[in-house]
C-alpha cells in the first residue's frame, strides 16, 4: 500500500460523563484506495469518521495518537487551520439529510463558496466548476439546479448536489456517511455507483461507511469492521468477506438476507445489543453475545497491532 | 409574491370586516345608547326620543352598521360627543404621538435585542449569555408603570436628562420631539427586550446546531462566514413575525406608558373613550387599531415572505 492519505491511530472520544463512545480506533486510508466501514447502528461508524472531520459535539472530547490527512498533522494545528485543511482535502458527504444544503439559500450561493475560500478561484469559476461537476453527478439541467433552493430538489438530486459539492475543491480523500440513506433503491444504485465511478476516474480515495454489505464488498478495496465503539476485524476485502476472523464480523456475514433464501425460514439475527457501558476494558466486547466465548475472552486481550489481517479476537477458530 | 399579497389582502378585508361587525354589535347591544349619554340621565323623554330619531338610533341595527359602514368608506368616522370633534380628526391628531413611540421603542428594542440575544447564543453559557438571560427575567417581569414611574424619578426628576411629561411635535424642533419621547420608548423598549432577546438566542441557537453549520465547517468556511452566511439567514425569520406582532401591539396598547407620561397618544383616546363612554369614538378607535394591526401584520407577512423564499415557493408565486 502507498503512502496513506488519511491515518488515524488510536483514536479515543469520550463523552462529558467519561462514557467512552469509541476506543482505540485506528483507520488509514491508501492513495486511490476505497475503504468500507461497517458495523451495527451504535459502532461508531459516524463518530470515527466525525472525529476525522472535527465536527464532533463540543462536549466530547477526543484523543488521538496520531491523525494525518495527506501527510499533515491534524493533531498539530490550530481550528482555523484544520478547517482550513480538511476545507482543501476532504469532500464530505452526509446522510441524506434535508438540512445540509442551506434551506432559504440558493445552490448557486452555497455550492462553491468552500471552493472560493480555498482560494481555487473567483465566484464565477466557482460556478463554471459547480456546473460542470452537477453534469458530471448527472444532473441533465445543471442551470436549473443552479437556480433552485434545495427544497425545490428531490433527495437523490440533493445528494448529487452534495456530492458535486464535495468534489468542489478536487479533495484527496472523500468521506461519505451512509451516503444513500433515506433514497430508494433505484436511486441509492446510481448514487452509489456514481461515487466507484468518480473515484476510478479521479483516483480519488474514499472512506465509505455502510449498512450495506453487500455493496461495500462489489466496491471496496479494504474493509473495517466496527463493533461498540472499536475496530473488531480490518482487512481487504477478500479476507474480510471470504475469511473473516472475528466472530462478530462472522456473525455479520451470517446474516446477510439472499435471494435465494427459503422464505419460510425466518431471518438470522445477532442476539443481544451492543454494549453502552465500559467500552474502554481491554477484554472483549462482543464476549457476551459471542457463541464461541473462552474464559480468556473476559481477561484483557493480548492483540498484535500489525497483522495486515487485523482482528480483535484471540480464539483461534 | 404578488399571489401572497393578494391573498393576505382578501384575508386582511375579512378580518376588518368581522371586527367591525362585532364591534358595532357589542356596543349596541350594552345598555345606554349615545343619545343617553349626550343628553344625561336627567333628560326628558321627548327630548331622547327626537335625539334619536335625528340621530338614526331608532332605525334597526343592520341598517345602522349599513350607514355606519358606509359612512366609515366616506371618510366620515362619526363624532365624538365629548370633545365634539369628528373622530378622524381625533385620531388623526393622536397617531402622531402613539406612532413615534412605538417606532422609537423598536428601533431601540430590536437592535439592543438581535445584538444581546445573538451573543448570547454564540457563548452560549458564558457570562453574557447568563447577563441576557437576566435581562430576558427582568425585562419580563418588570411592570412598565413601575419602570416608567422609577426612570421619570430618576431620569427626569432627579437626573433632569429628559422632560418629566409631555409631547414636542417634531414640527416644534426635532431634537426636542426626540427628547420628548425618549424616555417613554425607552421604558416600552425595554419591556419588549425580554421576549426578543429570548427569540433571537433561541432561534439562533437552533440555526447554530443545524446541518448546514457543520457543511459551511467541513468546507473550510471561517466560523465568522458561517455564521452570517448561514446561521443568521435562518434566525431572522422567527424574530421578525414578533417584532411586527409587538409594534402591532404596541400601537393599541400604550395607554399605560401614555397615562404616565402624560402624551396625548391614541392609547388615552381610548381611556377616555372608555371612561367617558363616548361610542361613536370608542368604534372608530377599535377599528383603527384593528386595522393598523392588521395592516402591520400584512408588512410582516410580506417581509417574511421576503426573508423565506419556501413561503413563495409553497403558494406557487414567483419571487
Amino acid at each position: 500500500m502507498s503512502a496513506p492519505v488519511m491515518q488515524l491511530k488510536g483514536c479515543t472520544v469520550e463523552d462529558a460523563r467519561k462514557n467512552i463512545l469509541i476506543h482505540d480506533v485506528s483507520l488509514e486510508v491508501g492513495e486511490n484506495e476505497c475503504v468500507g466501514i461497517i458495523g451495527e447502528s451504535g459502532s461508531g461508524k459516524t463518530m470515527t469518521a466525525r472525529a476525522i472531520l472535527g465536527l464532533l459535539s463540543r462536549d466530547l472530547k477526543l484523543d488521538a495518537k496520531e491523525m494525518t490527512l495527506d501527510g499533515e498533522d491534524l493533531l498539530a494545528m490550530n481550528p482555523r487551520q484544520k478547517r482550513d485543511t480538511i476545507g482543501k482535502k476532504i469532500g464530505f458527504v452526509p446522510q441524506n439529510t434535508v438540512a445540509y444544503l442551506h434551506p432559504l439559500i440558493r445552490i448557486r450561493s452555497q455550492i462553491a463558496d468552500g471552493y472560493q475560500k480555498a482560494g481555487r478561484g473567483t465566484k464565477k469559476e466557482g460556478e463554471a466548476k459547480a456546473e460542470k461537476l452537477l453534469a458530471l453527478v448527472g444532473i441533465h439541467d445543471p442551470v436549473r439546479v443552479m437556480n433552485s433552493y434545495p427544497g425545490q430538489l428531490s433527495g437523490g438530486m440533493r445528494q448529487r448536489v452534495n456530492i458535486a459539492m464535495a468534489l468542489m475543491c478536487d479533495p484527496r480523500l472523500i468521506i461519505a456517511d451512509e451516503p444513500t440513506t433515506a433514497l430508494d433503491c433505484i436511486v441509492q444504485k446510481q448514487v452509489t455507483e456514481l461515487f466507484f465511478q468518480l473515484h476510478e476516474q479521479y483516483n480519488t480515495a474514499i472512506l465509505m461507511i455502510s449498512h450495506n454489505l453487500t455493496m461495500l464488498k462489489k466496491y471496496c478495496d479494504r474493509i473495517v469492521v466496527m463493533y461498540a465503539g472499536q475496530v473488531v476485524e480490518a482487512g481487504t476485502t477478500e479476507e474480510v468477506f471470504e475469511h473473516p476472523s472475528h466472530p462478530y464480523t462472522k456473525a455479520l456475514m451470517e446474516v446477510i438476507p439472499r435471494l435465494d433464501q427459503n422464505p419460510n425460514v425466518p431471518l438470522l439475527e445477532i442476539p443481544g445489543y451492543v454494549p453502552e457501558k465500559d467500552r474502554g476494558r481491554s477484554s472483549c466486547l462482543f464476549a457476551d453475545r459471542c457463541p464461541n466465548c473462552r474464559p480468556q475472552c473476559r481477561e484483557p486481550l493480548q492483540i498484535n497491532e500489525e497483522q495486515t489481517h487485523f482482528s480483535r479476537c484471540v480464539v483461534q477458530a | 409574491m404578488l399571489k401572497i399579497l393578494g391573498k393576505r389582502l382578501l384575508s386582511s378585508l375579512a378580518v376588518l370586516f368581522v371586527v367591525s361587525l362585532i364591534t358595532f354589535f357589542i356596543l349596541k347591544w350594552i345598555p345606554g345608547d349615545a343619545a343617553q349619554l349626550i343628553l344625561g340621565t336627567e333628560a326628558s323623554q321627548e327630548s331622547l326620543e327626537a335625539l334619536r330619531e335625528s340621530m338614526g338610533l331608532n332605525e334597526p341595527w343592520l341598517t345602522q352598521y349599513g350607514n355606519w359602514l358606509v359612512n366609515l368608506f366616506r371618510g366620515d368616522w362619526g363624532s365624538s360627543y365629548i370633545y365634539g370633534e369628528s373622530v378622524r380628526t381625533l385620531i388623526l391628531q393622536r397617531l402622531p404621538v402613539t406612532f413615534s413611540v412605538t417606532i422609537f421603542s423598536m428601533l431601540i428594542a430590536v437592535p439592543v435585542a438581535a445584538l444581546i440575544g445573538i451573543l448570547s447564543a454564540l457563548f452560549k453559557d458564558s457570562p453574557i449569555d447568563v447577563f441576557s438571560r437576566s435581562i430576558m427575567q427582568l425585562g419580563t417581569a418588570i411592570p412598565s408603570f413601575w419602570l416608567g414611574m422609577i426612570f421619570m424619578i430618576v431620569f427626569a426628576a432627579n437626573l433632569k436628562w429628559f422632560p418629566v411629561t409631555g409631547y414636542v411635535p417634531p414640527s416644534d424642533g426635532f431634537l426636542s420631539f426626540l427628547h420628548s419621547i425618549a424616555l417613554p420608548s425607552i421604558v416600552l423598549a425595554i419591556g419588549e427586550l425580554g421576549i426578543l432577546i429570548r427569540l433571537f438566542r433561541s432561534s439562533m441557537l437552533t440555526a447554530l446546531e443545524q446541518d448546514f453549520m457543520q457543511s459551511a465547517q467541513v468546507k473550510g468556511l471561517s466560523r465568522a462566514t458561517a455564521i452570517v452566511k448561514y446561521a443568521l439567514r435562518s434566525a431572522v425569520i422567527a424574530p421578525i413575525t414578533v417584532i411586527g406582532n409587538q409594534t402591532a401591539k404596541l400601537f393599541g396598547g400604550t395607554v399605560i406608558i401614555e397615562t404616565i407620561f402624560a402624551l396625548p397618544g391614541i392609547g388615552r383616546l381610548l381611556l377616555t373613550s372608555v371612561e367617558q363612554r363616548d361610542i361613536e369614538l370608542l368604534q372608530g378607535i377599535v377599528l383603527f387599531i384593528t386595522f393598523m394591526v392588521v395592516f402591520i401584520n400584512l408588512i410582516t407577512d410580506l417581509l417574511v415572505a421576503a426573508a423565506n423564499p419556501l413561503i413563495c415557493l409553497e403558494t406557487g408565486g414567483k419571487d
